[in-house]
């Protein structure tokens, strides 16, 4: 099954899409009654064969996004495109979108390979080239051995690989995945978020995936989507979301961070300088913005280096070649996770306090009370927008607290 | 759990007890059939079958049986077409007032059949439609339709509405979704509230009193009637039989299906 075939219903654009396989246009969708939309104006496209994750937190309208895909919900405006046609007017059964679905929604009352037959007897599949294909694709999910089990008798993540053989043995134009991992346990998870991705590529399908699990989406996926509140916060691969996040939002969800607001003071190459209450100034990547504006730096709590501070001043590295001295700091607190310490440490006397996450083992564990240098390399540092009053609801994403209280500023997305 | 041979034996004593004082009447009226006298006695002095012979010889209870029959299965026919479709309005749509007609479904469940009946009779008489087919079906709906309601409801519930949306992406359009996905997903409720729509139709006493008459007399009117001036053993005969054709529905629910399972909602 590795190119999928046109539907009865669709007829292919001539000359394919120049944009992508699957685009969206001004995706919108209101519900009556509510306050405000729940998706408002999504723009983006998924390229051929690629894998999107649509990541952003319960409510973010990320499952309404893909249900209006799917064509299970209506768009109040805009249009879903698949190779340049428009879809948006077409029904659910006439799409050909492979769903999978959070609760896996199998039939009960058939059998695992009646199950995965449904969509070929839907298209009217002869009975011969039916069981081929159900084999098939009961032995590219690995469970041709269990055909004739019933879906009670399955586990969890049985089930979910029976839904995903029954969503691709129709060769569907697009495969759609709503949340196909939260009901399951952390290691089953881990083994089907490779499976999923293992059998997106080999079927060379495009994917659109959607979860509020960060490590999910920056694992599996091509690109990631983050969405925030029904507006589309910033899009591109793992790394941009993660190492230059767009906003706030995205640097707070996508990832631990610390957040320390400030002012520009200047710029100093293509690096601008900010200035931290509390702390000093730093430097810091991102789009420039004008002095005397309000902006916040984003450090990850693992790209801070902790080292003792001797009495006789500091004696580790320079930090990011802004600041002249590195940070000092006071441990506050050091959790200890196997894997690695979390430390909160308090910048100076009165300074911000910062997440800082260090490997355990090769380093010496700083006790509380006890004061360290902070240093980081001169990429950690990020520029984002300070913090906006009115998106506040947006922000309580895992992460750092703000250190400084919030300033009104524009807030800017970059594409 | 309680190991202590002496918690297990009073736990014993006190189950059987409480079998016992259920089963009691059941128990009495089924020895009593037995019997030879020409009245109801206790304990019984003869054996003979002589009085399950008397209840099919008799021609009251043999029309009684067919007129409740035929209402019983035309009443749950109707109870099944009006309750599903009820049920899975109910639960799977949202609209406005919603909650009203749920409650107008289950309210005749709350009113006692003694008002039900007196309303009715008031009700058919001039239309008429007492003393009809028709006049005793549309009673016995009224008390029916509710359990169906309630069981098929429950059924979808316990559903995942997903699955039909599954198979609405698979290609299915709405009726075939209906048709293979949603309806045998209800089906233990749908059959569960089939049997009981059945018994409790063909049990029916006190309404039936009111909207029956001389040409259609159900079953248990019939055996009112008979109690009026006689009480032989053909009357503990009779109530076998029907205590008998209950468990046999139940039992082949229960193990087919789980009725408690689908009465739970």
């Amino acid at each position: 099954m590795a190119e999928p075939t046109a539907p009865a219903a669709a007829t292919p654009a001539a000359g394919g899409s120049p944009a992508g396989h699957l685009t969206l246009e001004g995706l919108t969708k209101t519900y009556p009654g509510q306050h405000g939309a729940a998706v408002r104006g999504i723009d983006l496209s998924v390229e051929r064969g690629s894998m999107l994750a649509v990541l952003g937190p319960s409510g973010c309208g990320k499952s309404t996004t893909l249900r209006m895909i799917a064509g299970l919900v209506a768009p109040t405006a805009g249009r879903v495109l698949v190779d340049g046609r428009d879809i948006t007017g077409i029904p659910v059964h006439r799409r050909d979108m492979g769903m999978v679905f959070q609760s896996y929604a199998l039939f009960p009352h058939l059998d695992v390979a009646r199950n995965v037959a449904f969509g070929l007897e839907m298209r009217k599949v002869s009975r011969s080239e039916r069981a081929r294909r159900v084999a098939e694709a009961l032995d590219l999910v690995r469970l041709g051995h269990l055909a004739d089990r019933r879906i009670a008798q399955l586990s969890g993540g049985q089930q979910q690989r029976v839904a995903l053989a029954r969503a691709l043995v129709v060769r569907p134009t697009l495969l759609l995945l709503d949340e196909p991992l939260s009901n399951l346990d952390a290691q089953l998870r881990g083994e089907m978020r490779d499976e999923i991705r293992r059998i997106q590529q080999e079927t060379g399908i495009t994917a659109v995936f959607v979860t509020h699990d960060q490590h999910e989406a920056l694992s599996m996926a091509d690109r990631v989507a983050v969405l925030a509140q029904g507006r589309l916060e910033q899009i591109g691969t793992p790394e941009d979301v993660y190492e230059r996040p767009a906003g706030r939002f995205v640097a707070r969800f996508v990832g631990r961070a610390n957040l320390i607001e400030g002012t520009v003071a200047g710029a100093d190459g293509p690096r601008t300088v900010v200035e931290l209450p509390g702390v000093g100034r730093v430097s810091a990547l991102g789009e420039p913005r004008p002095a005397g504006a309000r902006a916040a730096v984003l450090l990850r709590p693992h790209r801070i280096a902790l080292a003792p501070a001797t009495a006789d001043g500091p004696a580790a590295g320079v930090p990011d070649g802004s600041s002249a001295a590195p940070l000092r700091g006071t441990v506050l607190s050091a959790g200890y996770s196997g894997e690695s310490l979390a430390y909160r440490i308090r910048v100076g006397a009165a300074g911000p306090v910062l997440d800082v996450e260090r490997p355990a083992g090769p380093e010496a564990t700083h006790a509380p009370g006890t004061e360290v240098l902070l240093t980081w390399d001169a990429s950690a540092a990020r520029l984002v927008d300070a913090a906006e009053d009115d998106r506040a609801g947006a922000d309580s994403a895992p992460g750092a607290a703000d250190a400084v209280p919030a300033a009104a500023a524009p807030h800017g997305v970059t594409p | 759990m309680n190991t202590h041979p002496a918690g297990r034996i009073l736990r014993a004593v006190l189950l059987t007890l409480l079998y016992l004082f259920l089963l009691a009447p059941i128990i009495v009226v089924f020895v009593e059939s037995f019997d030879d006298s020409t009245y109801l006695r206790f304990p019984p002095e003869g054996f003979t079958l002589d009085a399950y012979r008397q209840v099919f010889a008799n021609a009251d209870f043999r029309s009684g049986i067919q007129v409740s029959a035929v209402t019983a299965a035309v009443t749950t026919l109707l109870a099944l077409v009006t309750g599903v479709p009820a049920a899975l309005a109910l639960t799977r749509l949202r609209f406005r007032g919603r909650d009203a007609v749920e409650s107008a479904f289950l309210s005749p469940l709350l009113v006692p059949h003694i008002v039900l009946g007196l309303a009715l009779l008031v009700l058919f008489a001039p239309i008429p439609l007492t003393d009809t087919y028709w006049g005793l079906i549309l009673a016995h709906l009224g008390v029916t339709v509710p359990y169906v309601v309630r069981t098929v409801s429950a059924a979808l519930a316990g559903a995942d509405p997903r699955a039909e949306e599954a198979a609405r992406t698979l290609g299915a359009g709405r009726f075939t979704v209906l048709r293979r996905v949603t309806l045998p997903a209800a089906l233990p409720g749908l059959v569960s509230g089939a049997i009981i729509a059945f018994l409790l139709s063909f049990d029916e006493t006190v309404i039936s009193l009111f909207v029956s008459g001389q040409s259609t007399r159900p079953l248990p009117v019939a055996v009112l009637q008979y109690v009026e001036y006689r009480s032989d053993p053909s009357i503990a005969a009779l109530s076998v039989c029907l205590v008998l054709l209950s468990v046999a529905a139940v039992v082949v629910v229960e193990r087919s299906l789980g009725l408690r399972r689908s009465l739970r909602s």
